[in-house]
């Protein structure tokens, strides 16, 4: 008897375990389970109610009955009939120990209930203007020179539609805030000048970025660099020399060179060396140079002996799209090229290894062992540190070209930093604070 | 010792039932709360897919103004940021709502979305999106379900409450409040007779709703028996909706638009016998199209579209018995294709882009077949038209459930 009795205390004491057990394991609410996500719906209620800018302009006119009194409209008209809410408009003053004050509100409920999320947009006058300033390339170290090219003796080829002088300026336009100096290269003698390594206004051509404005044809001064075993190869009859110099001067200077459209040095162009020549397509002023131009070029950069090679490099990818990288540039700069463009002149991704370049920003994602346009860094060891002498940016795309991705290309791989003007200026900006709750059952 | 003996065995009895019976109540308690934490977790991935589907474009951006299919899902407009959703992906979803069409010339079954008796929009399933290739591409075969579904969150109604002098009252609601003084843009299309095809008059014109968001809208020169159609974009305070109605003769021989490519903007106007109802020779349609877009400023504007020839014939012999369009634009508007057979005319309307005519959209498995479902809601414009976007979401590895 008593071992029975010892069993119902312990079925008793086990009861009691169970009973304590459920009191503080409590399930919750099958609402609390799977919640509306407040947060989110207020979020996205704001974001659309402000998809043309109604909230913005009601924002900073409260006391306009029909702007405030239309978007009480349309917040009540856009919720669920069991969500409540309270919609409050905040000044940023920028001044402590009150950053907020208060501006107005609106509300359809008196409280909002157990359960309620709020979601905070901040909103901009539409009377004033934010300024952004641009880091300027080189201010906080080498380079910072651009050299546009717009050489008014040199046609260029795969630019229709442009002149070379006209997307120099566009160039110019979109390019010269971010670097310190920018040098418009008006003439083929104006380039020898800066090959020679002298500066044409005092800038630093250490370092600078070169852009070619001619399409597949690149300048060629006269005199020396057109000379017999320094621009002109005789024993081939070609001009393929002229781009291992270059290579040679973007190692030297640790320039970047920039090759807009189509397949890079491809021709070589003077209207004065070459009155009567003409690039086979009926464009005279220009020589043809063929692959060889690539092939030297690359083997300048890459500090290695000159030969005549006339091996087609390029690949046809096709339909391409831009890289991850290039679309958080996009957004980050305001440039915006279509994300998608035809490549005919890729090239392929074996002159890493062979001319030890490495790509520091892809353009375009690659398809498959074709690079659409991206920017190469040539490697130079010494002892135990490599570091970067050099540079080739080359967009493969086919004609006509697109400048904004060259400007592009060039901002997603030197990274300048933008300078947002303050945005909690007084009276600039306000902060929209949208709380929703849920009524009803649970 | 019998005693003794007899008191050990009440009490072994007795200790093993009471031990089995607390198994089995903790046991119900534990099971409840792994259910409870799957069921949460369900719900975080709802919310999560939900997201993901919505914040991003796929891959390619712009798949869905393409023919190929994309190799990553995603529904955002690649022209903008944030919940603002391509229109144009949204009509290559299959849907899982309307009764698929089959259309012989093409040898093609089409997913189908009508709207009320002349509204059509048809997309053919190899340019149609499936679930079980979006599951895919979603990760989430075989562990999770889910149907999406885009609704407008402002509805315009239109009800014609005079023949001649012809009123029409619009009336704009959103979700839970009638959009009071919303400002109403409308196009009127009229059909008439120019020889033996379909004229159009058309006219635009913007008015105020009063405070229970409706509007009376009287034209002149609209006879009872003519035929039209009315457009109506509805807007306040950053909420936008679309409502349409037309007057058609009853006749079953009219135009049905088909999508052939989304690339080239390719429409397929087919005769309506050859399509539903077959049978013996009947007589031809002749139509006239036209395309309407919605300007930034949210007025309408017309956009006349090349047409080499408006006349389908059905039963005669013919070996094409559907001609093409090619709408010109990728802004999304609405084709708007007005017809006349045997003195009969009407109109048939087609959004380009979901969005032009608020059409909603279901796409997904069944949700009302499952056991437990998450859902989750957004709000989101669809070319410049205010949607919500509701996912359900269920697991389909099983839950025990108990009591």
């Amino acid at each position: 008897m008593m071992r029975t009795i010892e069993i119902l205390i312990v079925i008793i004491i086990i009861t009691g375990a169970f009973i304590t057990a459920s009191f503080f394991a409590v399930l919750p609410w099958p609402r609390q389970v799977s919640p509306m996500n407040l947060r989110r719906l207020a979020f996205t209620t704001l974001q659309m109610l402000d998809s043309n800018y109604d909230l913005s302009n009601a924002a900073f006119e409260t006391d306009d009955y029909a702007l405030w009194g239309g978007l009480q409209v349309a917040l009540a008209a856009s919720l669920p009939p069991n969500v409540i809410y309270n919609l409050t408009v905040y000044e940023v003053t920028g001044e402590t120990p009150q950053l907020y004050t208060i501006i107005d509100s609106m509300s359809n409920a008196e409280s909002l209930g157990a359960t309620s999320d709020a979601s905070s947009y901040m909103v901009a006058s539409s009377n004033v203007t934010f300024n952004v300033v641009p880091e300027k390339i080189g201010e906080h170290g080498g380079g910072g020179t651009l050299y546009i090219l717009n050489c008014s003796d040199a046609p260029g080829w795969w630019i229709t539609g442009y002149t070379a002088q006209s997307l120099a300026q566009d160039l110019n336009n979109l390019l010269s805030p971010y670097f310190s100096r920018t040098i418009v290269v008006q003439s083929t003698t104006q380039l020898a000048t800066i090959l020679d390594g002298n500066a044409l206004q005092g800038e630093n051509p250490q370092s600078a970025v070169v852009i070619n404005t001619c399409g597949e044809a690149v300048p060629i001064p006269a005199g020396y660099y057109s000379s017999n075993g320094v621009g002109y190869d005789s024993s081939h009859n070609s001009y393929a020399r002229y781009s291992y110099v270059l290579g040679q001067r973007v190692l030297e200077y640790n320039w970047t060179w920039v090759s807009i459209v189509g397949y890079p040095l491809y021709y070589v162009s003077n209207t004065g060396s070459f009155p009567t020549s003409q690039n086979t397509w009926g464009i005279y002023g220009m020589r043809d140079v063929g692959a060889a131009g690539l092939n030297a070029f690359l083997r300048g950069l890459d500090n290695q002996s000159y030969s005549y090679d006339t091996t087609w490099l390029t690949g046809s990818p096709g339909v391409v799209y831009l890289s991850n990288q290039a679309v958080d540039s996009s957004n980050y700069y305001g440039v915006y090229p279509s994300p998608y463009q035809t490549s005919t002149r890729a090239l392929p991704t074996s002159i890493r290894n062979n001319y030890n370049l490495d790509v520091t920003t892809y353009v375009f994602n690659p398809v498959g062992n074709y690079i659409p346009a991206a920017v190469y860094r040539h490697k130079v060891t010494t002892g135990d540190t490599t570091q970067y002498e050099g540079g080739l940016y080359a967009i493969g795309l086919t004609r006509t070209t697109d400048i904004r991705l060259t400007t592009l290309g060039l901002l997603a791989d030197y990274k300048p930093r933008l300078y947002h003007a303050e945005y909690t200026a007084k009276g600039t900006s306000r902060v929209v604070i949208l709380q929703l709750g849920l009524i009803g059952g649970s | 010792m019998v005693s003794s003996t007899i008191d050990h065995m009440i009490a072994v009895t007795v200790f093993l039932a009471a031990t089995l019976l607390f198994i089995g109540l903790f046991n119900q308690t534990i099971q409840t709360a792994v259910i409870y934490q799957r069921h949460r977790s369900t719900s975080t991935k709802a919310s999560d897919l939900l997201d993901s589907m919505l914040l991003s474009p796929g891959i390619p951006v712009n798949w869905g103004q393409t023919d190929i299919d994309p190799t990553s899902f995603g529904l955002q407009d690649p022209e903008f940021t944030q919940y603002k959703i391509s229109p144009y992906s949204l009509m290559r979803l299959r849907s899982s709502v309307g009764e698929p069409v089959y259309y012989n010339a093409t040898e093609q079954y089409y997913s189908n979305v009508t709207i009320g008796e002349r509204n059509f929009m048809l997309v053919p399933y190899n340019l149609a999106l499936e679930y079980s290739a979006v599951t895919r591409l979603l990760g989430i075969n075989n562990s999770y379900g889910f149907q999406i579904t885009l609704t407008p969150i402002v509805t315009v109604s239109i009800q014609e409450t005079s023949e001649s002098p012809l009123t029409l009252k619009v009336t704009a609601a959103g979700i839970g409040f009638p959009l009071s003084y919303a400002t109403i843009s409308y196009c009127f299309l009229k059909v008439g007779v120019k020889g033996q095809s379909p004229n159009y008059d058309i006219s635009f014109n913007t008015v105020s709703a009063d405070e229970t968001g409706s509007v009376n809208i009287n034209i002149d020169g609209v006879a009872a028996g003519d035929a039209y159609c009315l457009i109506v974009y509805a807007r306040k305070g950053g909420l936008v909706g679309v409502g349409y109605y037309e007057r058609v003769d009853p006749s079953e021989r009219y135009v049905i638009p088909f999508i052939d490519s989304f690339e080239d903007g390719r429409v397929l106007l087919a005769h309506s016998y050859d399509v539903h109802l077959g049978g013996p020779p009947e007589s031809a349609v002749f139509f006239n199209a036209t395309f309407v877009l919605l300007t930034e400023d949210f007025t309408l504007r017309e956009m006349p579209i090349t047409q080499e020839k408006t006349q389908i014939v059905y039963g005669h012999g013919s070996d094409k018995t559907y001609e093409n369009i090619t709408i010109p634009t990728h802004n999304p508007g609405i084709l708007v294709v007005t017809y006349i057979s045997n003195n009969q005319d009407g109109v048939v309307l087609m959004p380009w882009g979901l969005s032009s005519l608020a059409f909603p959209v279901t796409f997904g498995g069944d949700a009302s077949k499952q056991e437990w479902v998450a859902t989750d809601i957004r709000q989101v414009t669809v070319g410049g038209i205010a949607y919500q976007a509701q996912i359900a979401l269920w697991s389909l590895e099983g839950y025990q459930v108990i009591g």
